[in-house]
């Protein structure tokens, strides 16, 4: 289905074995074109977190091997590939004693010296970005200085969105973005990345368990149950009962 | 799906558990026993038998005590505080008659002394006439004055401190040591300086560095590291890991994520250790005094050895009083922070 474009990111019969010996991938391999919106669906524990965190190696595969522009993902390139992916988190992954100013410069430290860094003295094109940013995800002036704790979730959440597109990303990976906000700012904080994304061409690998998101704002959609591939498909092919699948599971013995 | 049902099934065993097992009362046991034989060893019945003892004979007025006794001859050598100061005016190197000190005088007093005649060997009474400068508040200003430079000593002794524990707690934190090897070899510097009391190594630096603050400053900053190395190292660990994962996500190495994930978390706590530090060094500059290290112990010992009891419980009063503001002063202070 993506034959027309080549392969952003691809994933090659990805596993992954915890020590614990839990299987939270089993061979799952498909393809996301660049600057598409992929959503992966599935129950809790369904490998969705896992499968993100091996595209910046946050986590490693047990075998297989995902893909970024046609270079495998290793220990390695590392530092490049963390150049090119950032990374929204379900928590936020903010400091909350700490403003939102310093939360935004955390999203630029590879680009940033060390000695800069402990000094705090950032470069102006940063400081300028950061502004722009949290102008562009629709907070004022006044929230730099605030601590980041003091905001509300869909707050975080958007710093979290402007802190990922701090080095122009080309990929963001989303895990859960949304699943400790309510419906309604569930909905803002989706339509705002969908459209931030889709302005700077970003190809987002995004997590979800709602369904209804999901068929709302992905292009492509991925479904997972149980570590395993259930269905990839672009979003207009998949009907009802496709989505009633992933979650209309027998019981776990 | 069946509906919920009342009542459990039967198949399985739903226990509580219980509040008391037989291993909580096992346990409860042994530590009473464990106290009553330290107990008898370190004389802990003496102790209420001398304390009981001295409450009595203080409540009826009968019978003798040895600990009442004891405390009383403490209370009355030690009353009233010595507040002024008087020193012969011959003996101040370039005294000048017509800038006296502020609220000083100068009197003369007349001595009494018997002395040998040489040639009738008969004890002569010669009376000697010298001036004195009297300084009402003059003891007090030296003990402000001392207070002052253990202070000093306390404060230079965190200082030292806190930039001998900061590396020494990065590499001993387990989430952050570089390797094994590096954490072990930070781990056990940081308990080897912390399990040598200050009085200790106080002893042996002023030996190196002579008597003298220097002695004391180093005293106090190496176990000053040790504490504040364990406790930094350990905060560092128990930092919330979301940030820091996010920032590691984004291509951060350990010293950013230390500075931009882990600092802002932990500064508070780290606050409230070093001003526990600042409190506990000024206590102890005092302590280190007495082996020779500077400040206000040195003089507190000095006074002692020469029983000058009066002046000790000047300077006795004199530490309280500043151990009391330093606590008002960081308990406000920490208010402020958090």
């Amino acid at each position: 289905m993506t034959a027309s474009k080549p392969a952003h990111v691809g994933f090659r019969a990805v596993s992954k074995t915890f020590p614990d010996g839990t299987q939270a991938l089993k061979g799952v391999s498909f393809d996301v074109a660049r600057g598409a919106f992929c959503v992966l669906l599935g129950p809790s524990g369904s490998g969705k977190s896992t499968l993100l965190r091996c595209v910046n190696g946050l986590a490693t595969p047990t075998s297989g091997e995902v893909f970024i522009d046609g270079e495998a993902v290793t220990d390695k390139v590392l530092p490049q590939i963390r150049r090119k992916v950032s990374m929204i988190h379900q928590q936020f992954g903010l400091v909350d004693r700490a403003s939102v100013a310093e939360n935004m410069m955390g999203g630029a430290l590879a680009e940033i010296p060390t000695w800069r860094a402990l000094l705090g003295l950032y470069p102006d094109h940063f400081k300028t970005k950061a502004c722009e940013l949290l102008q562009s995800v629709g907070l004022s002036p006044e929230h730099l200085q605030r601590r980041a704790g003091d905001l509300s979730g869909g707050q975080r959440q958007r710093v979290g969105i402007a802190r990922a597109l701090m080095l122009d990303p080309q990929i963001i990976v989303a895990d859960e973005p949304v699943a400790s906000l309510d419906p309604r700012i569930s909905q803002e904080i989706m339509e705002l990345l969908r459209q931030a994304a889709r302005l700077r061409g970003v190809t987002v690998l995004c997590s979800l368990h709602q369904v209804a998101l999901a068929r709302e704002h992905a292009d492509q959609i991925v479904g997972l149950q149980r570590g395993a591939l259930i269905f990839d498909s672009p979003v207009e092919n998949l009907s009802d009962d496709d989505f009633s699948a992933i979650y209309d599971l027998e019981p776990l013995a | 799906m069946n509906p919920p049902r009342a009542g459990l099934s039967q198949e399985t065993q739903w226990a509580y558990p219980k509040a008391l097992s037989l291993k909580g009362i096992g346990l409860f046991c042994l530590i009473i026993a464990i106290l009553l034989v330290t107990g008898r060893n370190v004389e802990m019945g003496r102790m209420v038998q001398l304390t009981a003892s001295a409450v009595s004979v203080t409540a009826t007025g009968q019978g003798e005590s040895q600990v009442a006794q004891g405390l009383s001859k403490i209370g009355t050598s030690l009353w009233p505080l010595q507040i002024s100061e008087t020193t012969e005016v011959g003996r101040i190197e370039g005294f000048d008659r017509a800038r006296l000190p502020w609220l000083a005088h100068i009197e003369t007093r007349t001595k009494q002394t018997q002395t040998l005649n040489p040639d009738t060997l008969q004890m002569d009474s010669v009376s000697e006439t010298a001036e004195y400068l009297v300084e009402p508040l003059g003891y007090l200003r030296h003990v402000a004055v001392k207070l002052v430079e253990t202070l000093e000593i306390a404060l230079w002794g965190t200082v030292i401190a806190i930039l001998i524990s900061l590396p020494l707690a990065f590499f001993s934190a387990s989430n952050m040591a570089p390797n094994r090897l590096i954490y072990t070899v930070a781990r056990s510097i940081v308990s080897f300086l912390r399990a040598i009391p200050e009085l200790v190594s106080a002893l042996f630096l002023v030996l190196a560095y002579g008597f003298g603050p220097i002695a004391g400053v180093l005293a106090l900053a190496l176990h000053a590291a040790g504490f504040l190395g364990k406790f930094y190292a350990e905060d560092i660990e128990n930092a919330d890991t979301k940030p820091q994962e996010a920032l590691t996500a984004v291509g951060a190495n350990r010293i950013k994520v230390l500075r931009f994930a882990i600092l802002p978390q932990v500064m508070p706590q780290y606050i409230a250790y070093t001003l526990y530090v600042l409190d506990r060094n000024f206590r102890m500059a005092t302590v280190i005094g007495l082996v020779g290290a500077g400040g206000i112990g040195q003089e507190l010992k000095g006074r002692f050895d020469m029983y000058n009891y009066h002046h000790v419980a000047t300077i006795l009063v004199g530490i309280f009083c500043t151990v009391f503001v330093i606590d008002q002063l960081s308990a406000r202070l920490r208010r402020r922070l958090f």
